[in-house]
Parts: structure tokens; sequence; C-alpha cells
């Protein structure tokens, strides 16, 4: 080393210290931060010199000291989550108390691959914090975003407790299924598939399981919606249908904190019943329709019988800590949710680990994160796709209200009208599921030079899933069941592994240009396999008073056992590069541009490489010198994107001649290979304007964006002769469009001391549309959507075709009833009506008065039809003949009990809702006694109530009727119901 | 220094990471074609050609493929809606009335199932299989193309090892005929002369064969069929040869060539082979009767015995009636159907108590059913509301039963006798009985039938076997017996009528009516038709793949 250089370094230093002091007459202000709801200590916010860098982080507390210039007379005081304020320098301690703010401007937004303020990003991102979550019974991070953001459109697949969700960023972006978005936790992009094996019962295939389950909810921080191509093209051919990025909390530098919180639920109800004619309105249908001998003297209403009213429990503990060094954090959850149906129950306990610790001159950083989730899952006889023998739900619909379910004596009653008991269908099924999952990551970042940071992160998320199913002997009228039993052991595993380097260079290039450059590397790799034993013939529990032990437990005992089936599925590795360059001159003008280049093993021989390119820039005008005088807005700014995300979504070895063993002495090719198999792109354009006044009052933003999806991943017919019926190609002129408007507006109506009050909401509108949808000149005609039960076998209710929505109904129109009372069908089916929604909207308000905090979250969907396939093959008329219950709306018509079902318009309804999700009143105590602090205490209720003209369970419904792979949309099949829920909870910290 | 090396440090990372994988697919559980030609070794072309055997099973047997296409078209099955159940958007009634179209999915799931069959049994081919192995593996494609031809009109074939994504040739009339004919002249020398029935032999080919020239008069002009006398001299020569080898012969017992011990049948001459109980290439052969027998027709499975669907006509039924010499048997005629039936001399393929013993554990009978059912305690069913669970043969003249009956209307066929060997999971689930494909019944048929068609006809000779055959199912013999009354396609003096009292319900019977000339007269719930539906209609999907497929008239 030099010493001349260090030592004029070292004057260089000292001279300027004195310049500085030379010049300054400083002055020292103190002061405290607090909340205006509850006069509680901010930690951490920031305290800055109006025109200065000088600034400081207040104390646990709240309190901060700061010496400024004495010409300064000014401090900005902000902290995230609250809007920030400027408070003028008086003589004595300043008490600052800021106000709550939705306004997210200051807040830091996940972007993939790194984080940005919201108001830097040019991309179009909805940002969720944890206080703004939906709350009441939650068990996956999904249920907390429903109706919080504009454009995105999440639906359950049942209400069972931990069952999948179908999730829709802007759109219907694909003719496929699975076409859910990216989940990215932590920088960890997830399979999307879960673990848990399904296992057919012999009432039908069950609903898939969520693949968030294994995530405690109340360990995230934040959820940000990557919804435009600008933000998600940096996660390539995976960010086409969005990303959903879950940053979860870690520990904070101020001190060691113990939080714990609890809350008991229960199921009050159904939010919406499906009316079957009660006890005495069955009588009058019987003497109607001339039906004797099915009057049993009862009154069973078996929707009630069957309701679960058992308490659910959530536990939340929480330790964190830490000092300017590092910090950690650890939860654990533990969870029993009860399901609306009894003997439903979903178990599920989380553990999460982690922490961050600073080396090396804080230029080192090493982070490391732990989850280990566990579920455990009662599930009951409930099933997509239950044919002619039914299921729980629909015993529990057609059961005749006249006729109890249990004798005098205690046994199960069997009624000879082709409908189980539901009480026995649950004695006789034992269908228990648990999941283990993993996910670890170890994180690093090296601070290379001021400018330049390297970070490293390696992942690893393993899940391992195990399933017994009973079906007891015991229970007559089951082909294959009745007599003989019949049972299965199911496992699946799914693992995959990340590892990402990135390069992060900042520089600002003169004072008023900012750059950041991020340049890296990414590889994914996942493998997913499953297997499963089953065996029927079994000697015990053939008898309902002389049940034993689980066959699952003695599977020898079986007289016959199947061959044991083994999948391992192909797997799939992505090989990444990518960069992202941000721009920001003088705080006006931004500039965004990203580059994906991704592998995946996926793609055909001929097209390993997809490129995602795109570009964001942003306006902000209220930075402009003509706004300096404005009064009206503290913030108005112009965004525009472009980008092309991609869609890799189709099975694994689709490429590639695959050939397959079956049984002993047997194998053969099983598809057709397309060596130029490769992504679908989807290129959108967003524009946004965002606005808030001053101080916050009132704040918003407008999105209008155009999607385009081309290259469609489409499953063509395969040129027979062929060794399968369909392969996947990319459809060359096909469009999938989708195009829409968002409006997001907030504001901070009452400000007072004691009584805040704060709405915001969102309506988005969405028109989806396939063109081009040809092929060698003629249009396609894809038939989907099953239509399912007794009499509607191999029906199909919807179609994807040229010039038509997604899964457009395609239903031969109801001509009303002969005079004999038989309905009238016309031959041909034609268009019927849009199944997705056009209009989605949110509404959300937040009232403080004193230490009371009210909280409303509702929000609907409009625009769409919903097919009741209950209604259709489930309750139909046909029923009260041989003594099953029926639909109060078929009762009511003209329609005779003779009349032929059949699939028809007439059972295509409006699906409009707006449903109340969630009401909750909470008190905050504040500190209590000596250790107590934060002591809060609520009151919560979810899906108070629901309002539709859709006459079943809930209009909110996507059950599972795909075909061949071909996604369906919006048809109600007998869905598992929703209930409506009360908890009640408290919580506090240490 | 430092700083060079934490970026050699650095670099070395990155480039670790950066290009350690190729993105070749790891298949994990296939295999590629590559790696089935090297990893099965010699042995793997049996394993390909057992796959092509095992695809026969599924789309023959099941009650929504060929045996729809084959027998609801015709005057032996129908699938009447019944109020709350097989509506299925109207695709049952529709066949029957022949009113299907290019969409229509039974139509596409066939042609699909044969193709597929086509497909595995060519791919045999592409990997060196031996003399006998190739033989049997176009066998098995001729067993598929003959279906194609008899119900399309056309079908592609692929060579060996072609690009998929190329549209293949497609044969069609004349030229299938005489392709699939070649085919089998060509591969019966390589063919074993004796096998299990589940596998090719010289006799099944030759079974193929005979088909092949009696129908290819109807195959290349379906409106009006001509037979040459050199296909029927050699469908005589070729049968005569099977019966002079003696290998084979009638059964003494008509159903025992269906029920679970079929494998046995010195009749059966192709067939595919279920285990019972075992799932694995079981075609599903209990939905034979599950498709007919009604929800409460066993007692332990009770109310979902079966599906309640499927049943005949009456005019059918009768068809077993006039010159069979069924002492004291009164006929069935419509509103009557409490005729006592005579224990012996009775035709017994109309089944009934001839066969009570075949499943005692259930009072299920093989054959027509028709009025009260009894279990197998002697006491008598009722269905679903309780009342006498008693078929009715009048079925509504829309096919869409409406009336408080609808559940017990149609008279219901059971051809293959409920397994029971393994209780109740036999009777529901894999079941034993062997599908049956070819019968040695239907040589000394055809051998009859072309004798009357060849240009000087043997009508004396025809005589002979069918006696033959009347006589093993105790049926009166006859002194004469004309090929058809096209006024009548269910008159019961014809070989036409022997053909559907032989061969029912066993996807025969709409071929036979087109060669015989009477596919397109109106019988029950068919009123009235239109030429084009002779041929089913190339699928909308398969037209638009191939361009080679020209859709067929009037579609």
């Amino acid at each position: 080393m030099n010493f001349k250089i260090v030592k004029s370094a070292f004057v260089g230093l000292f001279l300027s210290l004195f310049v500085i002091n030379a010049q300054a007459q400083n002055k020292t202000v103190t002061g405290k931060v607090t909340d205006s709801k509850d006069g509680s200590a901010i930690v951490a916010a920031s305290v800055v010199g109006q025109g200065t860098t000088i600034g400081v982080r207040t104390a646990a507390d709240g309190s901060f000291k700061l010496t400024v210039p004495s010409s300064v007379n000014t401090l900005f005081i902000s902290s995230v989550g609250y809007a920030s304020k400027q408070v003028s320098i008086t003589g004595g301690e300043l008490k600052v108390s800021l106000v709550e703010s939705s306004e997210q401007l200051n807040e830091v937004v996940v972007i993939g691959y790194g984080t940005a303020r919201k108001k830097d990003v040019t991309g179009a991102v909805s940002s969720v914090q944890a206080k703004d979550f939906n709350q009441g019974v939650i068990t996956t991070p999904d249920q907390l975003l429903q109706n919080k953001v504009a454009g995105l459109d999440i639906t359950s697949a049942s209400g069972q407790p931990g069952a999948a969700t179908t999730v829709k960023i802007r759109g219907n972006n694909s003719v496929r299924a699975n076409s859910n978005p990216l989940y990215v936790i932590d920088g960890v992009p997830l399979d999307g598939r879960s673990a848990r094996p399904s296992a057919g019962t012999g009432f039908g295939s069950s609903p898939d399981a969520n693949p968030l389950n294994f995530i405690n909810p109340n360990d995230i921080q934040s959820i940000d919606v990557l919804k435009d191509a600008s933000s998600a093209a940096i996660y390539g051919s995976r960010g086409a249908n969005g990303v959903i990025v879950i940053t979860t909390k870690s520990g904070s530098s101020t001190g060691t904190k113990l939080e714990f919180g609890t809350s008991l639920s229960t199921n009050a109800g159904l939010m919406k019943n499906y009316d079957v004619l009660d006890a005495p309105t069955f009588v009058k249908g019987l003497a109607k329709y001339g039906v004797s001998g099915q009057d049993f003297g009862s009154n069973v209403n078996a929707m009630k019988e069957l309701m679960n009213k058992d308490l659910s429990q959530n536990y939340n503990l929480a330790l964190s800590g830490g000092n300017d060094n590092g910090k950690f954090r650890a939860s654990f959850n533990g969870a029993t949710t009860n399901g609306t149906i009894k003997g439903s129950t979903l178990d599920k306990y989380v553990a999460n680990f982690g922490g961050q610790y600073k080396f090396l001159d804080k230029r080192l950083t090493l982070g490391f994160g732990l989850t280990y989730g566990h579920t455990s899952e009662n599930v009951i006889p409930f099933s997509n796709n239950a044919g002619s023998a039914g299921n729980i739900i629909s015993s529990i619909l057609q059961w005749n209200p006249t006729q109890k379910l249990v004798d005098a004596s205690g046994q199960f009653i069997y009624p000879t009208n082709g409908s189980g008991n539901p009480l026995a269908m649950l004695k006789a099924t034992d269908d228990k599921v648990g999941v283990n999952s993993v996910l670890a990551n170890i994180r690093a970042s090296y601070k290379i030079t001021d400018n330049l940071e390297y970070r490293l992160l390696y992942a690893v998320n393993s899940s391992n899933g195990a399933r017994a199913t009973n079906v007891y002997g015991f229970m007559p009228g089951f082909s294959g069941i009745s007599g003989v039993g019949s049972a299965a052991i199911s496992n699946a595993a799914l693992t995959s592994q990340t590892v990402t380097h990135t390069l992060d260079y900042k520089k600002d290039i003169t004072t008023k240009l900012n750059l950041d450059l991020l340049g890296g590397f990414e590889y994914w790799k996942s493998d997913y396999s499953n297997n499963s034993f089953s065996g029927t013939g079994f000697n015990t529990n053939l008898d309902v008073n002389h049940l034993t032990l689980p066959y699952t437990n003695m599977m020898s005992n079986a007289l016959t056992m199947n061959p044991p089936s083994t999948y391992v599925s192909p797997t799939t590795e992505l090989q990444s590069y990518f960069a992202r360059a941000q721009f920001n001159q003088d705080d006006k003008y931004y500039l965004t541009g990203t580059f994906r280049a991704d592998g995946s093993s996926k793609f055909g021989a001929n097209n390993k490489y997809a490129y995602f390119p795109s570009v964001g820039a942003k306006w902000a005008i209220i930075n402009e010198n003509f706004m300096k005088a404005n009064k009206l807005f503290s913030n108005l700014a112009l965004r525009a994107s472009y980008g092309v995300t991609g869609n890799q979504e189709f099975p694994a070895g689709a490429s590639q001649e695959q050939f397959a063993f079956g049984s002993f002495n047997n194998a053969g090719q099983i598809n057709v290979a397309n060596p130029n198999l490769k992504w679908e792109q989807s290129t959108s354009i967003d524009l946004g304007l965002e606005f808030s006044t001053k101080n916050g009052k009132v704040y918003g933003a407008i999105d209008w964006y155009n999607k385009n999806t081309t290259n469609i991943l489409f499953q063509s017919t395969a040129i027979q002769p062929a060794p399968a019926s369909i392969y996947f190609i990319n459809l060359p002129n096909a469009q999938l469009n989708n195009t829409g408007v968002e409006f997001t507006l907030g504001a901070n109506l009452l400000t007072k001391k004691d009584l805040t009050w704060d709405v915001n909401g969102y309506v988005a509108f969405n028109k989806n549309m396939l063109t081009k949808f040809t092929q060698n000149g003629q249009d396609i005609q894809i038939l989907t959507g099953s239509i399912d039960g007794q009499g509607v076998s191999g029906t199909l209710g919807q179609v994807i075709t040229n010039n038509q929505p997604i899964n457009e109904f395609y239903l031969k129109k109801f001509l009303g009833f002969d005079a004999n009372g038989n309905q009238l069908i016309a031959n041909s089916p034609t268009m019927a009506g849009n199944p997705n929604p056009t209009t989605t909207y949110g509404l959300s308000t937040t009232v403080n008065y004193k230490k009371f905090t009210f909280v409303v979250n509702g929000g609907g969907s409009a625009g769409y039809s919903v097919y009741n396939n209950t209604a259709t093959s489930v309750t139909n008329i046909s029923g009260i003949a041989n003594g099953r219950n029926i639909s109060l709306a078929a009762y009511n018509s003209a329609e005779m009990a003779t009349s032929p079902v059949a699939a028809s318009s007439r059972f295509l309804e409006s699906g409009d809702f707006f449903k109340l999700r969630n009401a909750s009143v909470s008190y905050h105590f504040g500190n209590y006694g000596k250790y107590i602090k934060n002591l809060n205490a609520f009151l919560s209720g979810n899906n108070l109530f629901v309002i539709t003209k859709f006459t079943g369970f809930d209009p909110e419904v996507n059950i599972d009727k795909g075909s061949n792979n071909y996604p369906s949309r919006s048809i109600e099949y007998l869905p598992y119901p929703t209930a409506r829920t009360f908890s009640a909870g408290v919580n506090f910290s240490l | 220094m430092i700083k060079s090396f934490k970026l050699k440090v650095f670099g070395l990372v990155l480039v670790t990471a950066v290009g350690c994988t190729k993105l070749d697919e790891h298949l994990n559980s296939t295999l590629t074609n590559s790696q089935t030609a090297n990893a099965l070794g010699s042995a793997g072309v049996g394993l390909l050609l057992q796959a092509a055997y095992t695809d026969i099973g599924g789309p023959f047997t099941a009650q929504d493929n060929i045996f729809s296409l084959q027998e609801n078209s015709s005057d032996e099955s129908l699938v009447p809606t019944r109020g709350g159940d097989w509506d299925d958007n109207g695709v049952w009634r529709v066949v029957h009335a022949h009113t299907w179209d290019a969409n229509h999915g039974q139509v596409l799931n066939v042609y699909n199932a044969l193709n597929k069959i086509n497909f595995d049994a060519t791919n045999v081919l592409a990997f060196s299989p031996s003399a006998q192995q190739a033989a049997e593996a176009r066998f098995i494609r001729a067993l598929s193309l003959y279906q194609l031809l008899d119900l399309y009109g056309q079908f592609p074939v692929r060579n060996p090892g072609d690009n998929l994504l190329n549209a293949p040739q497609v044969y069609a009339g004349a030229a299938g005929a005489n392709f699939i004919i070649s085919e089998l002249t060509a591969i019966i020398p390589s063919l074993p002369t004796t096998s299990t029935p589940d596998k090719a032999n010289q006799t099944s080919a030759n079974v193929l064969l005979m088909k092949c020239y009696l129908n290819r008069g109807a195959w290349v002009n379906k409106a009006a069929p001509t037979f040459a006398d050199v296909d029927m001299q050699q469908v005589i020569s070729i049968g005569n040869s099977i019966i002079a080898a003696g290998k084979y012969s009638l059964a003494t017992e008509y159903f025992s060539n269906f029920d679970v011990n079929n494998g046995a049948s010195k009749e059966n001459i192709f067939t595919f082979v279920n285990t019972t109980g075992v799932g694995a290439n079981n075609s599903g052969i209990n939905g034979t009767w599950a498709k007919t027998l009604h929800y409460n027709s066993y007692t332990p499975l009770n109310p979902n015995a079966g599906w309640n669907g499927f049943s005949t006509i009456s005019d059918f039924y009768n068809s077993f009636g006039a010159t069979t010499a069924m002492v004291g048997v009164t006929q069935f005629k419509a509103g009557n159907i409490s005729g006592k039936y005579a224990d012996t001399s009775v035709d017994t393929r109309i089944g009934g108590r001839f066969s009570w013993l075949s499943t005692p554990q259930s009072g299920i009978k093989p054959g027509f059913l028709i009025g009260q059912q009894y279990n197998e305690t002697g006491a008598a069913e009722i269905d679903r509301k309780g009342a006498p669970l008693a078929f009715d043969p009048t079925i509504a003249s829309d096919m869409k039963e409406t009336g408080a009956n609808l559940e017990v209307t149609g008279i219901r066929v059971v051809k293959y006798t409920p397994d029971f060997s393994n209780g109740a999971a036999s009777y529901g689930g894999p079941s034993g009985n062997d599908l049956v494909i070819f019968r040695y019944a239907d040589v000394l048929l055809m051998v009859a039938e072309a004798k009357m068609r060849a240009g000087s006809p043997d009508v004396a000779g025809a005589l002979t076997l069918i006696n033959q055959l009347r006589t093993a199912r105790k049926a009166a013999t006859v002194t004469s017996m004309p090929l058809v009354n096209t006024n009548n396609p269910e008159d019961p003096t014809t070989l036409l009528a022997e053909r559907g009292r032989e061969f029912y319900w066993e996807s025969q019977r709409r071929t036979d009516l087109i060669r015989f000339g009477v596919f397109l007269k109106p019988w029950q719930y068919k009123p009235t038709d239109d030429p084009k539906y002779l041929l089913f209609p190339i699928p909308s999907q398969a037209l638009a793949a191939n361009p080679n497929l020209t859709q067929n008239p009037g579609y």
C-alpha cells in the first residue's frame, strides 16, 4: 500500500469534516413518532432533514434524535405503511403521529430478483401488505388476496379446506388446464404441482390440493402480483400467466419480540343453501307426481345433519429479534380447520426459521430460511365427477326428507332409490392424506464494490405425500365395494431445486441519472413421482357393527391386489440467463428493460431456448417543474410497458417419442413426438396512470392492457393411425386476446384523532376472445366441460372455438315443456354464454374509532354464466319418482316426474354475485400489565352472505370438469358447500 | 491482489454454475425410440406385439364403442332414454334412429381406437420382428382395418417407422378390401397352425379372410351388394378346410361359449382373454351385463347392480318364433309377456330357464330377459319404487321413456353370463369371461351363405350346415331357408334371422343387415332412412387432420 495515498485520504477526510463543521451551526432535534390510531410507537421510521441526506431511524420506543444544520426547518418523516409527513422543527420535543395509509408509494415492491420502491416501478405490480390481507379462517395464502387486487380472479375449486384454487391474472390466458400463475416464495419459484396423492375412492376423482398449503399465512409480509409483461418477463417462459411473489417476514433489528395469536372459529350454516324440498313440500310433491310408498313420515334435513359444527383452532407463535448485524425469526403455526361437512378436516403445522447476518463490515450477508409444513387431511367421499352412484353431496341433496338417516336401533337406513346414505358413506370411508413439505434456502450477498453486489440463492422445495384410502364393504349398492371393501395406499414426491446467481450494479452516473443493472443465471430442476397399490376383497368391516382395522393397515388380507402403479415424471430442467437495466433520470423519467433467455428440457430438440424481452417506461409528471405549484396532487405518473412472456405448461416428454411399459410383457408407444414443440408466447402492452392527492387523501390507478397469446400450445388431433388421439403443437396463427381496464381507487375519508375511515376498491373489466383459431383452413372446435351424472354421460357443455371466449357454453336450447310436462330441448347445441367474468370488483373499508377497528371486505364478479350441473342430473325432477329429493326450482316448474333428463340452456344461470367475504371488529387494548404489549382481540365473520340469482351453493365455483386435458370454467357439480364461519381471537406480543 | 482473487472465485462460481446442463430431457418412466430397441433386446418386439393384442380388448368390449356402432345401429339393440337416465345428450338415440353426424363422439372414439390397434400393430414391424411375430402383428392390423373399412368405407395405413406428422395413405372400398385380403393371404403361412384362442393362428386369419371375401361385394357397393362367385368359392373352400381339420366344434351348451370358463370352449376361435379379479389387460367384460341389467337385478349390489340401459326390440326377439318348433311356447306378442316356455326342444339360444344353473348365485339368466325377474331364492324382484321388476317389451316410439314403468321397459339381453367366481367383486369388477371375437358357428354359417350366394347355389349343402348348427342349439331342423325377406328383416324363416339368433349382440348385426341389403329398411324405433347411413362419416377431427381422407357421401 501507498502510504501517501492513505495520508492524503486521511487529510482529505479530516478537512472535509472540518469544513462541514465550520459551515454548520447545527441544532439537535428530538422527538417521538407514533401511530395516529392508537398512539403506539412506530419503530424504524425514517426521519430526514428536508433537503439534506441527514437522517436517522426511530428506536424501539419510536424516539429519535437527529442533528441537522440550523438552516433546516423541516423534517421529512416516513415509514412503510404510513402516509409520509413533513413536520416543522419547533423548539421542544417533536410529537409526530403518522396516519396509516393504503398508499404504497414508498413501500418496497418485490419485482423479481430484486426489489424497488413502488414509485420506481415501471410495470403493473400490485402489492398487498400483511395488514391489508383478508382475515378470518385462512388456510392458504391465496385466500389472503381474494378481492384485493384488480385483475386477479381467485376461485376455489372446492370449499374443502386446503383445496386448489383457480387463479387468473388479467383473464384466461390458456386453452389448457393448469394455467395458474407462477408462485415465487422469497425468490424461489415453486413447481405448482402438489405432492398430495390423488386417489380415487370409487366415488370419482377428488379435487386437487393447493400447492401453497405448506405456507403459514401469518408468516407472510407481503404479496406482490406481477400483472404485466414488463414485470413478469424476467420470469420468461413461466411468466405468461402472471407471477405471484410472496415475501415472508424476517426478524427486526430492534430487539427481541415474542408474538402470540390464537383464534377459534365455527361454521354457522352455509353461506347459501341449495334449495331442495323440505319434508312437507316433499310430501306434497309425492302427491303432485303420483308417487306412492315414499312418505316415511319423518322430517329430516340431511344437510343440517351433516353440517360440521366443531370448533376450528389456530395458534401462532413467532419469536424474532436481532441487531444491526443480523436478525432472525422463528414461528410456529398449528391449526385445525373443520370443513363444512362432518368428518372433513385439515390439520396444519408449520414451523419456520430464518435469519440473516452480516459479516466483513457488512459487505457479506448470509441468510437462510427453513420452512417445514405438515398437513394432515381427512377426506370425505367427495368428487369432481361422481357418476350415477353419486357421492356424499349428492346423497345429501337427494335424501328423502321424510326418511330418517338412522333407525331406532342405530342402524343406517339405506334407501332403495339409487342414492346412498350420507352418514353411512362417512362411516364407510376412511381417507387420510398427509403431506410433509420443506422449503429450505440459503442466500448470500457480497458487496464487491459499493456499486456492485453479487447474490447467490440456493433453495430446495421437497414434499412427500402419503394417502391411505379405505372404503368399507358394509355399505350396500356400490359396485366393486359392497360386500368386499376396497383400499389403496398412494404416495407422491415432488422435489424442485433452484440456484440463482445475480450481479447487481447500481450507479449514479450523474446526480440526476441513476442506473441499476442486474444480470443473472438461474438453474431450476424439478422431479415428481407417485405410486399406489390397491386391493379389494377383505374379510372385515363388511358389517357396520364390526368395524375393526382400516384395510390399509392390513393390505395382505386383500383377496385381489391390483398391479401396483408407479410413475416417475420426466425431469424438468430450466437454465436461464437474465438481465435488467433500470434508468431513473431526475425522478421524472424511468426506463426499465429486461431480457431473459430460457432453456427448457421440455422444449423440442429444435427449439431449446426461448427469449423474452420487455421494456417499461414511466413519466413521473408530479416531479416536473410545471407541477411544483399544483396543490392537488402528491403523485401523478404515467406508465407504459411492452413485453413478451412465455408459458411452457405442457406435459413434460411431449416433444419426444415415448415408449411406456404396460403390464407384464407389454410395452408400446404412447405419444406422437413433436421436436418443434416450444413455448406459448404472450405479448402484452400496459398503459397506466397513477395518482394521489396531497396527504394521500385520494389515490388510485387506471390501467389498460392488451395481452395477446400466440404460438398457442394445442392438443392437435393426431393423424391416425397413431399411438394417441392427440399430440401437442404450437398453433401458428391463433390468437388468444385479453383486453381490459382496471380502476383502483382509495380514499381516506376521515382522519380525525379518534376516528379514521378508509375506503378502497377496484373494478376490472376484461374481454377474452380467441381469434384465428383455425387449422387447415377450418375453425377448430374443441368440446369440453363434462356434464356428469346419471343420464348425461359423455355430454360436453362448453366449446373452445374461433371468435368466442375460451370455454363458451355450447348447449342445446331449452324450449319449455310440452303438454305432459316433459322438457323440450332443441336438437343442436348453440353458443349459450360466456363463463369468464367480464367484470370483477372488490371493496374494502376500515374504520378506526378510538381503540376499535372495523374492517369489511367484499367483492364479486359479473357478466358471466354458471352451469348448474347439480340441478341437471342430481336434483332433477325424475328423482322424486324414485323417492329422491329434488330441487325447489324443479318442483315449482311445469315439469312432470317422467321428463327426460338433459343438459340444456335451462340450467345455465347468471353467475353475477357480490360476496361479503369478511367483516371483523377488533379492539386494541394496547399494552396490558407489565409484559403484555399490543394486546388485540377480534371477532370476525367470513362468507357472511352472497347476493346472487344463482340457485346453486356458490356462484364463485369452478369444479374441474375438463375433458381430455382441456380446461372447463364455471360449472357447478356437487361442489363442496361454502360455509359461513365466525371466529374470535386474541393476539399480543411480549 | 485480493480483489483479483475474489474475482477469480466469483468467476469460478459463475462458470461452474453456467452451462451445467445440456437440457436433455430425462423421461424417467418411459423410453425413447432408440432406448426401446436397445433396452428390450430381442424380446422387446414381443412386448410391442402384446401391446397390440391388448389394444383389442377395450374397443371390442365397451358398450359405447364398436358394439354401439355395429349393434345399436341395427334391429338388435337400442338404448331408450329412461326419464332421468340414458339421455346422454341423445348419443344413443341417434345411433339407433340413423341420424348421427360426423361430430358424434362414438364415431370418433371408434375411429381412434381402431387406429390405435392399427398403429401399435404396424409399429411392431419397425422393430425387426420374427416372421411369426410380423404375421401376428399384420393379423391384428387386418382385424382393425376390417372394422374400419366396414364402418367408414376407408382406412389409413402407415409404413413402419413413418414420421407421424405426415399424412398416411388411405385405402377405400375395393382397394381396401384387396389390401386386407392380400395381407391375410401373405401372412397365413407364417402363422402357427394352433395357438391359444387369444393369439392369432392360421384358423383365426382364415376366418377373417372368409369374412373379407363374403363382405367384399358389400364394401364395394353397400347400397346394392353383389357377390362374385370367386369370392364365394373362396369362402367355401377356406371354410371347408377349417371344418375338415376338425379342431373346432360346436359347444353342447350355447352359453358356455360366453361364461367365465369359456376359455375351454372348443367353439371359440379368437378371443380376448380376461382373468377374474385381475384389472390389467382386462377388457371390462362386466359391462356387457351391467349395461342391460336393472339397478336391482342383483340383490347384493342393489340399487346399483346394473346400468339399466341396453335393450332389444320385440320384433327381433320374435325372430326366434315361427319356424322354431318351440313346443308349447307362446310367441311373444306386445302386451302378452306371460307365455310359458317348455324346458325342452326350444332353441337354446333364447336363453331363459335353460341356463338357470349358470348363475345360481343371483338368479340372473343369460339370454333374453322378459317379464318378472327372480333372484336366486326364487323370490320376485322389485324395482326401485317397489313395483315388480318385470321387463316390458314395449318401448316408447321416440325412445324417450316417460311412463311410470320407464325403468323396466325393453327386453334385456345377457349374452355373457355374469361371473360370480369371486363374489360381488368379479360381478362388478374385473371378470373372467373371455371376449369372443370369432366363433366356429360363424364358419358354418358363412360357408352356408356362400353356398347360397354362389354362381350355382348349393342350397342343400347350405341347409346341411344350417341344420347342423340348429341341432346343436336344440332347435328344429328346417327344410328351406331363404337368404332374406327384404320386406321384413326380422322374418324368422331366413338365414339373416338365423345369423341374428346365433350372433345377437356380438357386433355382427349391422354388417349382416348391409350384406343382406336391408339396412335401410325401417324397423322398430327407426322409421325412415337415408342411404348415407350405410357408412359412418369420417369424424370431423380426423378429416381435418388427414387431407388424404375423403368424407363419405352425404355427410
